[in-house]
């Protein structure tokens, strides 16, 4: 009985007590500085900016570094790079054709910018990629009918496009104009369409 | 007011049917004003708990619409009534369009015996603070319609706890009022104002022990009667969805909002009337015999000033509600009822039982002394109190190396 | 399992369908309730809302390219999913991990249980109506992520382990910050309890709430946190080291009953609250005792494993979490599994739940910290 009146009162005390120290607690936070950061509008740098420069954002890719290995398309689970080379029968001439990224599809787990040999294909820190239409996030880094011979990297001389720990450029925003997608499904897994380029020396 | 109507209406020299038809019209502009009044109250205090919610919690809250967010109460409001007026096919219709009305009557008909200031009251009711206390009542007949009439269990879960727990409550809330009734010998709220003083050691807060106690339970039990956390069961978002609300969208639920917030102010208003001196400016002691004694302006900046006081104390514990609601969690429904039972109940019997022992003790030869030292010791008690916890803000500051950051506005 | 209920013989209850879209379901699970007023009479969990068939995509996907999928197994700590599936591969290809790499890994890691931590304990106090501490919890994971971001790249879906290893170092002066931050939390936690584990409403709602003894913690599978707040002393971190974690000290935390009894939801709490002290020691031993070396070990390319099966398991935030995987020589596995502490934990709900009220309910599901995807997979 005597335990039940002792427990009866420290329950008035602890209620007592606890709220104060809660209150406390709230009460203080008035007098410190709000956490938040008031993006996109009212802040003095760009997130972009704020990015840790590991971090992986939408895939930018510098065709002119690329040798047209397709070992990004190889690793990518989803299948969302799509590469195509040509060979000039005369010269014996590699050009790209076709280095598509389709960024709806794309998980940002960075498997294909760790197996590029040369860095063409990396991380930006750009991550804003809302748009009105699916079809306007395919970004195409090779113009329909541009050709773009592939990078030939000199022996013993560091590639230039290997910063890992640098700021990297943003990736180019190409919104505007969608290219035409024409998804196929391939083993259940969506694959792009081969879409016969002439003289096509790799397909997957 | 009714002074007021009644001088003026002794000035226009009126017919008695002529009369009748002014105080008519008295009625309806008084009613509009309070009515505008409380609309402006509730939609700023929707943006005030916001902002104050959101700096609690390390954020910065609306601050978009106008100037520092301050229209975002308009925004909302204006959207709610622009909003479809959704009607599920199964509710019970009468019902369902009529509970937020009477949820919104029941809290804004106890502003008609409301003082905001010494004689600005709109009626100056003898039993003014039963009136208040019944009044406000005929919300659980609302929610507990909208609770039924939503045809949705969440809903009826809702409404049925809500009912259990007002009902309940009104008991522990009427025992603190009734300790400070005995010392008053009042039911009349301007009565129980003029009968305290405009130091802290002058208000039924400190005025002895029991009334301290009954301070408390008076505070949580009209917490409890008016649903705000920690005891907001009836619409607990977590465990009811929304509770008696979740069917409701538009303009009827901003209706329920609308009460919510009103009675905010019906209770902070309650508790600076009953306990901490109401509209007594501190240093005056014969508020009435002041007023009395002069004329014209000096009379209404007088008036003025005694509407400032009683404004700045509820606008404090307005903030004190609503910190505490973004401080504590929830009740289970058990723990309220034995919380109301078997805590509150025989403690509000104790206080009151408590201060009119001692108002025997008071008027006993030596009492008037032993009663200025009680009442000093317990204004020294909370003063302490407040220093802790001044100390303990700035520990608590100061321990996580956070530098102390004073902009109100963000 | 889904047997629904459906049967009202006697007028008196109510079915109630709790979820899928309700505020404190934790994701999209859909609770049958049957309710006398408002106590519980029988409860159904009905699961299978978020299944994304991550075991059959791990059956189409190359041995690498599955990595990124494990993430979502549990995507409130994916570091967990990346280093099972990760051990697994790289026991069935014989590959010996730099002990750089297993350093990295833990921290990693155990950055990632404060993490999952931090969102529990708030969670569990949004679910009892107080939604400061919630914000408070989310702004300190939010400096944590800001770390994982520095570490890897990402915040929530890491992608950060690789077969082998890690794919990069620490970046320089990031070990140095993450200590401050150590000293920053553990201070953040006594404030953390002074405003909510302490509170007495907090207190009295959980305390010899749903409580699970020891032996229906182990005949239902629960694991982690769940199953040693019931008093079983078990982590396998300690019982069946992996990793770096042998090299560590650290206590190994058991509910204790600190205000009532031991397995009832204040232990379960209780127990996150010091294992988030505990992982911080860990992070810190491990960043100061951090061995030079290589950060990834030689693995081929194309990973074709040779045949066999293999099941690993690591102390995840939310219990234990295995993978099993069967290699035919290919590319591709036979066969993944993933076995999770959620799904396990979804099992004590018919046996603990019938006579709880419906806010104990939520207090309950809160405390058991389920995370919907992890449930499904």
């Amino acid at each position: 009985m005597s335990s039940t009146v002792f427990d009866y009162f420290t329950n008035i005390r602890n209620a007592f007590t606890s709220i104060f120290h809660g209150l406390a607690v709230t009460f203080s936070y008035l007098f410190r500085k709000p956490t938040t950061i008031q993006y996109p509008d009212r802040i003095d740098t760009p997130v972009q900016q704020m990015l840790p420069p590991l971090f992986r954002g939408i895939l930018e890719v510098d065709v002119g570094l690329c040798i047209g290995c397709n070992l990004c398309e190889k690793t990518c689970p989803l299948g969302c790079l799509r590469t195509a080379v040509v060979r000039d029968p005369e010269t014996n001439q590699r050009y790209i054709t076709r280095f598509d990224v389709d960024i709806s599809k794309c998980m940002v787990c960075g498997l294909c910018s760790e197996n590029c040999p040369t860095g063409a294909v990396r991380h930006s820190t750009e991550f804003e990629a809302s748009t009105a239409n699916m079809v306007n996030l395919v970004i195409r880094y090779v113009k329909p009918g541009e050709r773009i011979p592939v990078h030939k990297p000199v022996k013993g001389e560091e590639s230039p496009g290997l910063p890992q720990n640098e700021p990297i450029a943003r990736a180019h925003k190409e919104w505007d104009e969608p290219p035409p997608v024409d998804p196929d499904q391939v083993r259940g897994r969506v694959r792009w369409k081969n879409d016969g380029a002439p003289e096509e020396e790799q397909s997957s | 007011m009714k002074e007021l109507f009644f001088e003026l209406s002794q000035s226009w020299q009126l017919e008695p049917l002529e009369m009748t038809g002014a105080i008519a019209l008295w009625l309806v502009v008084v009613s509009a004003i309070v009515l505008s009044f409380v609309a402006t109250f509730a939609g700023v205090t929707s943006w005030v708990e916001r902002r104050v919610a959101g700096r609690m919690m390390s954020r910065i809250g609306p601050n978009r619409v106008g100037p520092q967010g301050f229209l975002q109460w308009m925004a909302d409001g204006l959207k709610c009534f622009l909003k479809e007026d959704v009607i599920p096919n199964e509710v019970d219709k009468p019902l369902f369009r009529f509970a937020p009305y009477l949820v919104f009557t029941g809290t804004f008909a106890a502003f008609a015996a409301l003082p905001f200031g010494y004689g600005i009251v709109a009626a100056d009711l003898n039993i003014g603070i039963f009136y208040v206390t019944a009044i406000t009542a005929l919300v659980v007949i609302g929610i507990l319609m909208a609770g039924w009439s939503s045809n949705n269990k969440w809903s009826l879960l809702g409404g049925v706890r809500s009912a259990a727990q007002i009902v309940s409550y009104e008991i522990p809330s009427g025992l603190a009022i009734l300790s400070v009734v005995v010392l008053a010998g009042t039911l009349n709220l301007q009565a129980i104002i003029a009968g305290q003083g405009g130091f802290p050691w002058d208000w039924y807060i400190f005025n002895n022990p029991f009334t301290l106690m009954a301070f408390f339970i008076f505070f949580a039990s009209i917490l409890a009667e008016g649903n705000r956390t920690p005891f907001d069961l009836p619409e607990a978002e977590s465990e009811l969805v929304a509770g008696y609300l979740t069917e409701y969208s538009g303009m009827r639920f901003v209706f329920f909002f609308f009460g919510e917030w009103a009675n905010l102010w019906v209770m902070s208003a309650l508790i600076t009337t009953l306990f901490l001196g109401g509209w007594q400016i501190p240093g005056v002691a014969d508020l009435a015999g002041v007023v009395a004694g002069v004329q014209g302006a000096a009379k209404t900046l007088w008036i003025l000033l005694s509407v400032v006081v009683f404004f700045a104390k509820t606008l404090v514990l307005v903030f004190v509600v609503i910190w505490i609601r973004w401080t504590l969690p929830r009740l289970r429904v058990d723990q309220l009822m034995v919380m109301c039972w078997k805590y509150f109940v025989p403690f509000g019997f104790l206080c009151m039982m408590g201060s009119a022992l001692f108002v025997l003790i008071a008027q006993s030869p030596l009492g008037e002394t032993v009663h200025l030292v009680v009442r000093l010791a317990l204004t020294g008690l909370g003063g302490l109190v407040l220093l802790l916890f001044v100390r303990r803000t700035i520990l608590n500051v100061r321990e996580l190396q956070d530098p102390f950051y004073f902009k109100v506005l963000e | 399992m889904t047997q629904l209920i459906l049967e009202d013989q006697h007028g008196e209850t109510t079915m109630v369908n709790m979820g899928p879209q309700h505020p404190s379901t934790h994701g999209v699970i859909n609770l049958r309730l049957l309710l006398q007023g408002e106590v519980i009479a029988k409860i159904d969990p009905i699961v299978g809302f978020l299944h994304r068939s991550i075991e059959k995509l791990g059956e189409m996907t190359p041995y690498p390219g599955f990595l990124p999928y494990t993430d979502r197994v549990d995507y409130l700590s994916a570091m967990f999913g990346n280093q099972v599936y990760c051990m697994a591969v790289e026991e069935l290809l014989g590959v010996e991990v730099p002990r750089r790499a297993e350093y990295l890994r833990v921290i990693a890691c155990e950055l990632n249980r404060i993490i999952s931590h931090l969102i529990a304990v708030g969670t569990m106090a949004m679910d009892l109506g107080a939604f400061t501490p919630f914000l408070h919890a989310i702004r300190e994971r939010e400096t944590v992520n800001d770390f994982m971001e520095r570490i890897c790249g990402a915040r929530i879906n890491y992608s950060y382990m690789r077969i082998g290893g890690v794919p990069r170092d620490l970046e320089p002066g990031l070990d140095k910050d993450i200590l401050k931050f150590l000293d920053r939390f553990e201070k953040f936690i006594p404030e953390f309890n002074r405003l909510i584990t302490g509170n007495e409403i907090f207190v009295r709602r959980l305390i010899d709430l749903a409580v699970i003894p020891a032996a229906d913690a182990i005949s239902c599978g629960l694991s982690g946190p769940n199953l040693r707040s019931s008093g079983v002393d078990y982590d396998l971190r300690r019982d069946r080291p992996y990793s770096a974690y042998p090299e560590f000290e650290f206590r190994v935390v058991t509910g204790e009953g600190y205000r009532g009894q031991t397995g009832d939801c204040y232990a379960r709490y209780w127990v996150r609250i010091d294992e988030m002290l505990e992982s911080a020691k860990i992070v810190r031993q491990a960043l100061l005792g951090l061995p030079e070396g290589d950060v990834k070990a030689k693995v081929p390319r194309k990973i074709t494993p040779p045949k066999g099966e293999v099941y690993s398991a690591v102390e995840s935030s939310r219990g234990e979490m295995g993978c099993y995987l069967v290699s035919d020589g290919g590319e591709q596995p036979l066969r993944v599994r993933f076995r999770t502490g959620s799904f396990t934990a979804m099992t004590v709900l018919p046996k603990i739940v019938p006579g709880l009220m419906v806010a104990d309910l939520t207090a309950f599901f809160g405390s058991l910290d389920v995370v919907a995807p992890e449930i499904d997979r």
